[in-house]
């Protein structure tokens, strides 16, 4: 299992990850930039058809799904219309560029030799980022969690309740991938000299 | 420039100038450590301001980091959303 993190002597980062851990990678990267573009980004408000089709500016209501909802939240917690004018400004915007840096984490991991298909026992992926590089792993990384404690139902103060989880719930498998990110978040930002 | 202001140009004047602030809230999910990473990244905090303001959003809930004109905090908040911290605006006397 990966050691996680160390500084990188010209700043940045650097990890060893096994095949399988970079795979894992991957998959939840490939999986979040799916559900990034997986509500259409476009306004729900317009009544008339044709200003809509015209309308390139973004959605004014909080997504469905609980995941894009927790990554997009309510900038007003009081002005239901202030909110909605913000996410029409923002929301394509910042749905393109996680999806943008979740997407360039997978090519680095390509980069550093991990094949599109694992199919080799036994291979170690080198990963060395720049700083701004390590910066946007941390949000990806982050985005990742999000989405796993969002679909886990995670809560304040609720650490005794996972570990207490039998092995053979499904839920303990994705809370240890889950846990895994943290420390790798823990060593990255710790790299970074934070 | 003229001396004296009509009184309702005053109170525009004073509700264009009321500032606003961010607020970051608590979440089960963030880490201490990357979020004192994020103020000290993205605002420029020293690391100390960067934990003091962390632990009041871990231990009150909610913390604000940044106060200023509406237009200045909905960027932060919006930066704050990048980074996946969960970030409101209000104004300052909310």
């Amino acid at each position: 299992m990966t050691e996680g993190f160390q500084p990188r002597r010209r700043g940045g980062a650097v990890a060893t990850f096994s095949g399988f851990e970079a795979d894992l990678l991957r998959s939840l990267a490939s999986q979040l930039i799916e559900l990034l573009r997986d509500e259409a980004a476009v306004p729900t408000t317009e009544v008339d058809p044709f200003e809509a089709l015209l309308d390139f500016s973004g959605p004014t209501n909080e997504p469905d799904d609980p995941v894009l909802a927790r990554l997009f939240p309510s900038a007003y917690r009081d002005d239901e219309e202030a909110a909605g004018e913000f996410r029409r400004y923002t929301e394509t915007q910042l749905r393109s560029g996680k999806a943008a840096t979740a997407g360039a984490l997978i090519d680095t991991l390509e980069e550093a030799g991990l094949p599109p298909q694992l199919d080799e026992d036994g291979l170690t992926i080198d990963v060395e980022l720049d700083p701004g590089q390590a910066i946007a792993w941390m949000k990806t990384i982050t985005d990742m969690r999000l989405a796993l404690a969002t679909r886990l139902g995670i809560e304040e103060g609720d650490e005794e309740l996972w570990e207490q989880l039998p092995d053979e719930d499904p839920r303990t498998q994705v809370h240890d991938i889950y846990d895994w990110l943290a420390y790798l978040q823990e060593t990255l930002v710790r790299s970074m000299g934070g | 420039m003229p001396v004296e202001y009509e009184e309702s140009q005053l109170d525009d004047l004073t509700a264009a100038d009321r500032p606003w602030q961010t607020v970051v809230w608590n979440d089960p999910v963030n880490l201490m450590s990357y979020v004192t990473f994020v103020f000290q990244q993205y605002f420029g905090f020293s690391r100390r301001k960067a934990e003091k303001l962390m632990l009041e959003v871990h231990h009150d809930g909610r913390s604000i980091v940044s106060s200023g004109s509406r237009e200045e905090m909905e960027r932060d908040v919006q930066a704050m959303h990048e980074y996946g911290l969960w970030a409101t605006l209000e104004r300052a006397d909310d």
